[in-house]
Order: C-alpha cells, then structure tokens, then sequence
C-alpha cells in the first residue's frame, strides 16, 4: 500500500520535475535568461543610486541603448545565418557623415553639393543599405569569408569618414538628418519609439514569418535549407542589406542626438553589439537567438554604463567593469542554454 | 564446427551490466556482452536500439553510467566518468563518418600521430611516410595517390581509408560501425578480405551493420540489441537465417513487402528531362521523363552520375546543358530527399515542426509572408502521420530522433509543399528494417496517389522492392532500361556495370 502511494508520488514528482524542465528550456529557448538578472540589478541600481529608479533615467537609458540596439538587431540578422558583420561599426559613422558633407554648405565643413535639406534621412540609409548590398555580393558572390570581407570595409569606412569630412565633425547638419535622434512623441524620445517598434516587428519576422524561419533554417544547417528549396544566396544577401541599413539608422539617432556628425561616431559599437547578442543567447555559429534575448543583452550593457556612472565610480574603471560584467553575462548564458539543450541520443 | 572454434574458449571482450541513460532515455539498460579472441561478431538491432550506444561505451567514446568493462587486460569499473584513454591501445572504434582531416593528403591522414615515420627531434620524413603509405595501398588494392587530399576522395575511399587508420593501429579489438553504408560492391569485397585476414591472425571484430546478408557473409556470430536490451547473444550465424534475425530485431514478425507492378504509358508526363549533360566532359544528351504514378529507379555503379541526374532533376544542380520541363505546368514542384541526411537532410537544433516547414514556407504563409500557425500545426501534423515520425512532440529537436525519425522527418519536409515529383536519394541509408518497410510504404502510397517518384539507390534489394522501371546511369549517360518484370540478376548485372 504505502509503496504504491510512494511510487505514485515518485511518478508525480518526475511529472512535475519534467514539467519544470519544459518550462526551463523555453525560458532559455525564448531568451529570457537575462531577465531576472536585469530585475536583480535594477533593484540593486535603487539602493545604491537614488536617481536610478526614477523615469527620466529609464528613458534616458533606452535614449542611450537605441543605437547600440538598432546595430545588434541588424548584426543578430547576420549571425542567425552563421556569418558576421564588422563593418556595422563603420556603417554607423559613414553614412550619416556622408549625408552630412552633402547637406551643408562647404563653409561648414561639407563638400560643396548641398543638397536640399529633406535628402539628409534618404542619403544616409542610402548609403547603408549600398555598403550591405556590396557586403552581400562580396560574401554570396565572390565567396569571401565575411570575417575579413567586412574588417576590411570596416577600416576602408573608417578613412573614408576622415577623407569626405577632412577630418572636422560636422555641426548642426540639419533637421532631416537629427530629428529621429533629437525630437520627442507624445513626451518619449523618436528614437526610443523607433527602438521599441523595430524590436517588436523584428521579433515578430523572426519568430512568425517565413523570411525568419529561412534564417534560423540556414545557420542550423544551410545545406539542408538549399535542400528544402530556400533561396539561401538571397537570404544571405538580403540579411547584409537589413543589418547594414539598421546600422544606419542606428548612427543617424547618433547624430541626431549629439546635434553632429563626429569623425569618431560609432567606434568600439561592434564589440558591444557582439557582446550584447551573445549575453542575449545568439549562438555566434548561427541558427540560434532571439530578439527577446537580444534586447535584454543590450539593456544590460546599458544599465550597468548608467549605474556606473550613476554611482560616480571613476571613468577609467567603467570600460575594465562593463568589460568584466560581460565575461560574467556570457558564462551565465551560455551554462543555461548547455544545460537546457537537451539530451544527445546517438543510435 | 571447424578450426575457427579452436582458441574460442578465451574471450578479449566483456561487458558485464553496463547501463547507460540520456536525459530521460535509458539507451542501455544492464547489457551483457562478450567477443571471443579472432572471431567476427555481429551486432544487429534496428535503429535506436543501442547497438552504436553500446560500442561507444566499449571504446570508451560515451563513458557509460555503470558496469563493468573488460578488454584484453585492462578492466574498467565505469561510473560516467571518461576512460577511453586507458583502452585506446586495445580497442579501435571505425564510426558511422569518416574522422578525416580533408585538408590533409591520405598519407598524412594515416600516418598522422605515428611515431613510425618521425625521426630524430620528431621530424616526420615525408619519404617514409609516402612509401609506407604506398605499401599499405597496394596490400589494399586501392588505386588512389598517397598524395591526395582526404577531401577529394569519394565516399567509399574515405571510409575504406578511415577503417585503414584504425587496423593500422595493430589493436587487438576493431568496431567497426556500418562499414559498408558508404562503399560500392567491389571496395566491400576489398573490406571483407582484409576483415578475414585480420581475423585469421587473431584479431577479433564487433562489426554493426543494417545489410544482414553482409552478415552472413563475414560474421561467426550474432548479438541482437532490441530496446536497450540484449535478446540473443553470441549465437552462432550458421544456426541462424534473415528471418529469424529481422523477426528478434522487430520483436515481431516481418514481412518483405515486395513492389506493385505498375505501368501506364498513357499516364501524363510529370517531369521531362531533355539533352541533359551533366558536365562539361559528357559527351552524350541524356533524356528522361517521370510519368504520373510510377516509381523509377536510378542505378549504377558509384560515381557514374546517377546522384548528380537526380539533383539536376530536383533542380538543385545546373546542367552544363539541356532543359528540365514540366508538360502539365510551369514550375514542377518537386521534392528532394537528399541523400546524407546529416549533411543536408534536416537542422538538428531546430525541431521536428520547423524542419517540416521549411519544405513549404511559400504554402503557409499568408500574403505578407507570415506564418499560419494553424495551418502550420495541422499540415505538419498531417505529413507526420503520414511518414510515422515518432518523437516526444512536434518541438522536440531533430538531432534527438533516432535515425529512422529523422529520415521520416526529411520525408516530410520533401512533401510538405506538395509536390508532383519526389526525388529521393538513398532513402532508407541507415535506417533500420521496420522503418525501412514504412518508408517503401510511404513511396507506393505516393506513386498510388498519382506523384511521380524517383529514387537513387546502391541497394539492390531495395531498387527491387521498389521501382517499376530503372534507369541505368553509367559514365554520364543512361546505359540501359528495365521495365516491368525484371529479375534481381538482371539488375545486379546492371548495376555492376558489366552488361
């Protein structure tokens, strides 16, 4: 008697054991590893700063991680299918440079063409998806490895900002090209609502759309997604194109909020963007991550910058702590998501 | 019953309760297992029931959870924890793939780690190694240059060149796990002498394999694995006959369904290949059609060109000339069982419903692309059941399945748009007995409904058991037809090459 009611507990506690698992791996599956730590830190950020918890901060954290999260949302589309993209760095400081020199007159820095004031936003995203699509060709067609396809258009860029600004930050380059980074909608940040309706229809194309699932198909396996009858080669392609023109967008909030194009816009953005898509749960082999995920990377980046400096601890030690909070970030993520990925069985 | 029972008292091999659990599988469940010194001994079991867990854990690639493992001297408490380094001088383990390193030549690859051609301060003598190299080919019969890349060898060659590495090693244990799935007709026959000569000196092989007439042909005896579990060990191949064998691996009785004879000439013309060269070196137009309705087999020695007809069919391979059309619409949708499923059959992190899907994204979704998770649901649902996948729910991943599943889970995802034509390349590679028959099944059904099929096989028995017309690729051409009533030695003469 008392041994059946024993096995029946023992069946029912690995029923509900199993359960808790099933709940586990989707938790980690949908990229919600970070969030708990998020809520930890949030709390620890109202203790030892008064001003954290207040909603000036808030905004002004999601004003600050918009153009870092614009450019991993556009890398994660790039590393979904296994591949990578540097020149996302050089993307966020040419193109809005380049809308800029055309925009204004040469007395202030550009180069003579001025342009009519309302071409700011279209040269600039012109300019992005262009570089995504050269960066797509080099890798579909040509067959480059894009590790180094894309540095070397990552350092071509960076050059590139010095020639066509002679060096000098541009001031005020006009309302077309600063008004997403600088204007506020119904008392939020442009940029903020940019930010947060982009996450959104991404997570949704991932997720529910048949472009999205051709992407998670080909970093899992692309052999099997030419098999399947995907157009691999255009998925590839147009993944550049996206990234790229995400980037761009990403260093026109930049420009918009800083009322300038400067010559060092952007630098150091890829590291960061990798870090936050890896902390996010992207598997940097491809075919794994979610939007999810991705935003909680970024948010982490940027709350322990603002707690940091919120705390007043000194400059130099900022960059060595968010440095460090990364190595700590990607151990977590990437212990949830070997254990929660199952059993290999072998036959 | 002859000399080769005469030392057969001594055993190099046992395995005493040896368990071995993934998650929640219980792969083994306490397994015996002995392997007498020189002998050959089968181990046979459909697929998932622990043959390729149970060596693993013999060779120490899986560690198991416990039990007892002896080799030759060396005795193994297991506990989860990793031993294969204490047996490695004893035991060699031949896996399903070649381990090559493909940017490696083939003398290197075999001489890779061997202290026989390095000299002073370990540098290797590039010379030592090519004519030891040269030596061990021609013991082998194999034509292939000592200085080619490992990567630039076909199939076969590979496989061969992989088990070559391990005999090599002078252990007194060999495993060697679906040997054949990769080999043509004469390099097995290459493999099973140098198993016999091996054996003769007195080493002693466990030797898994899906092909039981392999088995009568080099096997002493047989273990047979079903569910975890060891049903009949060390039994002598001579008291025993396919049936029997299928019949314990099954647990029940099997039947060898045998093809539907079908033809129809009026039937309309699904998909036409006209003046096809396959590359540039062909010389002649190749023409072929698939009616509404039959199954056609394409056969022929390896390398002939029958794979690259089918993908060129499937449309995944451009000829260097000729033209595929559809005579009854514009875009033929055709689908494509590929013929490694690791390498380019299914996404093993992604899950059974997603595999499927990306067969058909274009049919499920909706005018802005977006998925219908309904739909989804229910269409997936339904080619599951139709193919037999058998998992845990539509979400569990692929890599998790057995063998079998997986190649049904490919069988679905072929069929998820709905295709008029499928193209299935070595269908069944790997997969067990009874899920074999479901997918020869699978294809009659098909054909049945009016889908034109064509399959690409090694396998005599199977091109039998299906095809009412095969088609003879040879060279780069179609060598010859047979229709309707052929017979199996017609066939093998075919396929060999030598008619």
């Amino acid at each position: 008697m008392s041994n059946l009611s024993n096995s029946l507990k023992a069946s029912k506690r690995s029923i509900e054991q199993s359960r808790l698992s099933t709940l586990g791996r989707a938790f980690v599956a949908g990229g919600y590893t970070m969030y708990p730590v998020l809520l930890i830190l949030g709390i620890i950020g109202a203790i030892v700063a008064p001003r954290f918890a207040t909603t000036v901060n808030f905004i002004n954290i999601l004003e600050q991680v918009s153009v870092l999260g614009l450019t991993t949302i556009g890398l994660t589309f790039v590393v979904l299918i296994g591949r990578l993209d540097l020149s996302l760095e050089g993307i966020v400081g040419f193109a809005p440079m380049l809308a800029a020199v055309t925009l204004v007159p040469a007395a202030a820095g550009g180069i003579g063409i001025e342009l009519p004031a309302w071409t700011g936003l279209f040269v600039a995203l012109g300019t992005a998806g262009l570089i995504g699509f050269f960066n797509g060709f080099m890798v579909v067609r040509v067959g480059l490895n894009p590790f180094i396809s894309t540095l070397g258009l990552l350092v071509l860029l960076r050059g590139g900002v010095l020639i066509i600004s002679n060096g000098r930050s541009i001031y005020s380059p006009g309302k077309a090209l600063t008004y997403l980074g600088s204007e506020k909608l119904l008392g939020l940040p442009v940029s903020v609502l940019l930010f947060v309706l982009i996450a959104v229809v991404v997570g949704l194309l991932f997720k529910h759309h048949r472009y999205g699932r051709a992407l998670y198909a080909i970093g899992g396996n692309e052999e099997a997604a030419r098999a399947a009858g995907i157009n691999v080669d255009r998925a590839i392609w147009s993944a550049f194109v996206i990234a790229a023109l995400l980037a761009g967008l990403a260093g026109v909030f930049l420009t918009g909020r800083l009322d300038s194009a400067v010559t060092t816009q952007g630098q150091g953005i890829i590291f960061s963007a990798f870090a936050a898509a890896v902390i996010g749960g992207v598997s940097l082999g491809g075919g794994r991550g979610t939007i999810v995920g991705v935003v909680s990377g970024v948010l982490l980046i940027g709350i322990i910058n603002n707690l940091l400096t919120l705390a007043q601890v000194p400059s130099f030690y900022v960059q060595a702590s968010t440095g460090a909070v990364i190595v700590i970030a990607a151990v977590l993520t990437t212990l949830a998501s070997n254990r929660s990925s199952g059993v290999r069985t072998r036959t | 019953m002859g000399p080769k029972i005469m030392d057969s008292t001594q055993s190099i091999v046992e395995m005493r309760s040896v368990r071995k659990t993934f998650g929640s599988t219980r792969a083994l469940q306490g397994v015996d297992f002995t392997v007498k010194r020189g002998e050959v001994h089968a181990l046979v079991g459909r697929n998932g029931a622990g043959k390729s867990t149970l060596v693993s854990t013999l060779s120490g690639l899986t560690p198991a959870d416990a039990g007892t493992i002896t080799i030759a001297d060396t005795t193994i408490e297991a506990n989860g924890k990793n031993y294969a380094a204490s047996i490695r001088d004893v035991i060699a383990h031949v896996q399903q793939t070649p381990q090559l390193f493909n940017l490696l030549t083939v003398a290197e690859n075999l001489f890779l780690e061997s202290p026989s051609v390095r000299g002073r301060f370990g540098v290797v003598s590039s010379r030592a190694m090519l004519q030891r190299t040269n030596e061990l080919l021609g013991k082998w019969n194999m034509e292939i240059r000592p200085n080619s890349l490992a990567g630039e060898l076909g199939a076969g060659a590979r496989q061969l060149l992989e088990i070559m590495k391990a005999l090599k090693r002078g252990v007194p244990v060999m495993i060697l796990d679906e040997p054949t799935a990769a080999l043509s007709n004469a390099e097995r026959r290459l493999l099973f002498e140098q198993v016999k000569t091996l054996k003769a000196a007195g080493v002693s092989f466990v030797y898994i394999s899906h092909h039981l007439d392999e088995i009568f042909e080099v096997a002493d005896t047989v273990t047979i694995m079903r569910d975890g579990r060891v049903v009949k060990t060390h039994e002598p191949v001579d008291a025993l006959d396919v049936e029997t064998i299928a019949d314990l691996m099954m647990g029940e009785k099997t039947v060898r369904s045998v093809r539907v004879d079908y033809m129809d000439n009026a039937a309309s013309v699904l998909l036409e290949a006209k003046g096809i060269r396959i590359d540039q070196f062909s010389d002649e137009d190749i023409d072929f059609h698939v009616r509404a309705g039959e199954i056609v087999a394409l056969a022929g020695p390896v390398g002939g060109g029958k794979e690259a007809l089918a993908m060129i069919l499937a449309g995944q391979q451009k000829p260097a000339r000729g033209t595929i059309s559809s005579p009854g619409s514009s875009s033929p949708r055709i689908g494509l069982v590929p013929t490694d499923r690791h390498a380019s059959g299914y996404v093993g992190i992604l899950g059974v419903r997603e595999n499927v899907a990306i067969g058909g994204l274009d049919i499920l979704s909706g005018p802005l692309g977006l998925i219908k998770t309904a739909k989804e649901q229910v269409h997936v649902g339904g080619l599951t059941r139709q193919t037999n996948v058998i998992a845990s729910s539509l979400e569990q991943a692929v890599s998790q399945l057995s063998g079998g599943n997986q190649q049904k889970v490919v069988f679905a995802r072929a069929l998820c748009r709905d295709p008029q034509v499928l193209v299935a390349l070595s269908p069944t590679r790997g997969v067990d007995v009874g899920a074999k028959e479901q997918l020869y099944a699978l294809l009659r059904d098909l054909a049945s409904k009016g889908l034109g099929v064509v399959v690409v096989s090694d396998e005599e028995d199977e091109i039998e058991q299906l095809a009412n017309r095969v088609v003879i690729v040879l060279g780069g051409q179609i060598r010859d037809e047979l229709v309707g009533k052929y017979t199996m030695n017609d066939l093998v003469l075919r396929m060999e090459g030598v008619i």
